[in-house]
């Protein structure tokens, strides 16, 4: 039977790895949310800036090109990316290209006016900006779409810039289309980049060492909680088992030491009481017979059933006891039933009672006949072989086999699982004329026992109840020694 | 058992019927008579504007529309279009689209100030012409475009004096009705 829990079956290891999952989930739930939302409130605040940044830049835009001051436009846009290192204003013409980059579109609009409306501007070469992304024309398509997106330049943890971007269309305005024409719904794309790494590092750093604190809180929590279930159930429990492993084992001496008074507490108690109990009817089956309890088990309904029935008697122990004290009369009567006792048990008899100095045993079973021949035949040979522990007595024994009926017998109160009948008393009686070291045996018995077994007899005997005489065979030898 | 089963049932059975009930037809602003509606202006709508490229245009009012006057506000007239006004405009494939071709799309505009998602006062919707399905836009490129008609711009009289026209390019009494197509 097993007793300790294999590997991955612990109840201590189920109730931790329950134990941080419940808090993983539980926690981190929490932490997710909480890093999500942070999250979620950096992406709306930024674009929500970004999209004010937009209208304000095109209604700069628009206020400066509709008088024509295409110069003060570029001159907004130089100062705008110079008070702001961490954002860079761009406007690309519809096509992708940079706006004011060359005279295109100031030649556009003169020759569309028919007069030359605005002076070619001495543009300095541009340098080549960066190009628009591929967004660019989703946003400058139609319908225009403003976009708000992230444009990361590798990871800013790794030394990366983290970028939101905005792509605002300028709208080809009907009071635009005197200039420009109405060929067209989007003249250009404002686009807005705004260097947002600070802002994702010190969340990585927020996040990550809330991230560190939830792992050494789940560790913490895990640890006490673990630790106090171990302290308050699990050892209680595995002392509980302990025990009851104890008790499969025949011990019966252990107890559980748990002095709470909670559930576990109760249950210790009571754990405690059963295994006193259990204790008690233990020990009381060393005075009950074997067949007593195997009916308890199996049912205490009386039946008839064929056996073979052993008494034995220590001869002269009447006069014996006049002779010797109490204590060494107890003595030498407890050693020789104990001895007794232990041959018919080795030879698979019950022992259904001791009267006195007499011991009644039950063999069951087809070879019943042939344990209880042998059984005897070591019986009356405990004397001859330690003359020294029977203090020079000597034990006579009677055997029958036939038919009895075995139930309960006795009152409620008290009562023996037991075997009544004629072969009983034959057995009894035979026992009763049997001399000291003699085995006599009923015509029943020896004819159920093997060719092994030698008898004398048979001899015809007058027994007390019995009407006839009666057949007797005395057991003169066996497997189980040899009688003269 | 079964009473849990029951009483599952029951619960799934009130969502529906709730989800059901729930579950309103989407409105349709530019109702099936709308082709009864009375131009806002007589101008041939045929030339190129952005956002229309240069589709052949017919806006359309219903008669809430028709009960706007304007108000004298600083010496300059003032349009403010009464909640309930539709502006339908059909969009045809061309300019110069065929005697009983039929538009390729339907703008609306809707003075539903009210509404959380208007823009100026007004609602900007489409209309997917094969299904009926009326879409508000959620874009500013509409109204972008609209702010233009309380400006002076190049369409119609060109609101010379920048009154406020209430986003309509077209306000009633500007010229002519239209000829009837």
């Amino acid at each position: 039977m097993a007793t300790r829990p294999s590997r991955g079956s612990s109840l201590t290891l189920k109730v931790d790895l329950l134990l941080i999952a419940a808090l993983a989930l539980g926690i981190g739930a929490v932490m997710a949310a909480f890093a999500v939302s942070l999250l979620s409130f950096r992406d709306q605040l930024t674009t929500e800036s970004l999209k004010r940044q937009g209208d304000d830049h095109f209604v700069a835009v628009e206020t400066l090109m509709i008088s024509g001051n295409a110069p003060q436009a570029v001159g907004y846009f130089t100062k705008v990316n110079l008070t702001s290192a961490a954002t860079s204003i761009r406007l690309y013409r519809r096509d992708g290209t940079p706006a004011f980059s060359d005279n295109s579109t100031i030649d556009r609009v003169n020759q569309r006016l028919k007069v030359q409306r605005f002076e070619p501007q001495d543009r300095p070469p541009v340098a080549a900006p960066a190009m628009p992304t591929p967004r660019f024309n989703e946003a400058a398509g139609f319908p225009p779409r403003e976009l708000f997106f992230r444009d990361d330049q590798g990871l800013a943890l790794a030394g990366g810039t983290a970028y939101f971007r905005a792509y605002r269309p300028l709208i080809n305005l009907p009071k635009c289309t005197v200039c420009h024409g109405a060929d067209h719904t989007v003249r250009g794309v404002i686009d807005i980049r705004s260097d947002v790494t600070p802002i994702v590092k010190a969340q990585a750093l927020t996040i990550g060492g809330a991230g560190a604190a939830f792992l050494a809180v789940v560790a913490a929590l895990a640890l006490i909680i673990g630790s106090f279930l171990r302290r308050v159930v699990l050892r209680p429990v595995q002392a509980v088992g302990r025990l009851c492993a104890e008790v499969t084992a025949g011990r019966f001496e252990g107890r559980v030491d748990v002095r709470t008074r909670d559930e576990i507490g109760v249950l210790a108690n009571t754990v405690n009481t059963m295994v006193g109990g259990l204790r008690e009817r233990f020990e009381l089956t060393k005075y009950v017979s074997a067949s007593t309890l195997g009916a308890l088990t199996e049912g205490q309904e009386p039946r008839r059933a064929t056996r073979t029935l052993m008494f034995t008697d220590v001869r002269g122990f009447t006069s014996y006891t006049e002779r010797r004290s109490a204590e060494q009369v107890v003595g030498v009567l407890n050693r020789l039933l104990e001895q007794q006792s232990a041959v018919i048990q080795a030879n698979g008899g019950d022992i259904d009672k001791f009267v006195g100095d007499s011991v009644v045993a039950v063999f069951s079973g087809p070879d019943g006949a042939n344990r209880a021949c042998r059984a005897a035949i070591q019986v009356v040979h405990l004397c001859a072989q330690k003359p020294q522990d029977c203090d020079g007595l000597t034990v006579g024994v009677g055997i029958a086999t036939g038919s009895v009926i075995q139930g309960m017998i006795g009152s409620i109160r008290r009562a023996d699982y037991t075997v009544i009948g004629d072969s009983v008393n034959l057995a009894s009686r035979l026992c009763g004329i049997a001399r000291g070291m003699q085995v006599l045996v009923s015509d029943a018995t020896r004819s159920e026992a093997d060719a092994r077994f030698r008898f004398r007899g048979p001899y015809s005997v007058r027994l007390k109840g019995k009407a006839d005489a009666q057949r007797v065979w005395i057991l003169a030898g066996g497997p189980g020694g040899t009688r003269s | 058992m079964s009473s849990s089963i029951l009483r599952l049932l029951a619960i799934a059975a009130a969502t529906a019927a709730f989800a059901a009930c729930s579950a309103r037809a989407p409105t349709v602003y530019a109702t099936p008579d709308y082709h009864s509606w009375q131009r806002t202006t007589n101008v041939v709508l045929d030339y190129p504007i952005p956002g229309h490229q240069d589709r052949f245009r017919i806006p359309r009012m219903n008669a809430v529309g028709f009960t706007a006057a304007p108000t004298m506000v600083n010496g300059k007239r003032r349009w403010e279009f009464p909640e309930g006004t539709v502006i339908a405009k059909e969009v045809y494939a061309t300019s110069r689209p065929s005697p009983g071709a039929a538009p390729v799309q339907l703008t609306i505009m809707v003075k539903a100030p009210k509404d959380p998602r208007s823009q100026g006062g007004w609602l900007w919707l489409t209309r997917d012409l094969p299904d009926g399905t009326e879409t508000v836009f959620m874009g500013n490129f509409c109204i972008t475009c609209h702010a233009n008609a309380n400006e002076k711009h190049p369409y119609g009289d060109g609101n010379p004096n920048e009154e406020f026209r209430d986003y309509v390019y077209f306000v009633p009494g500007e010229g002519a009705p239209a000829p009837s197509r």
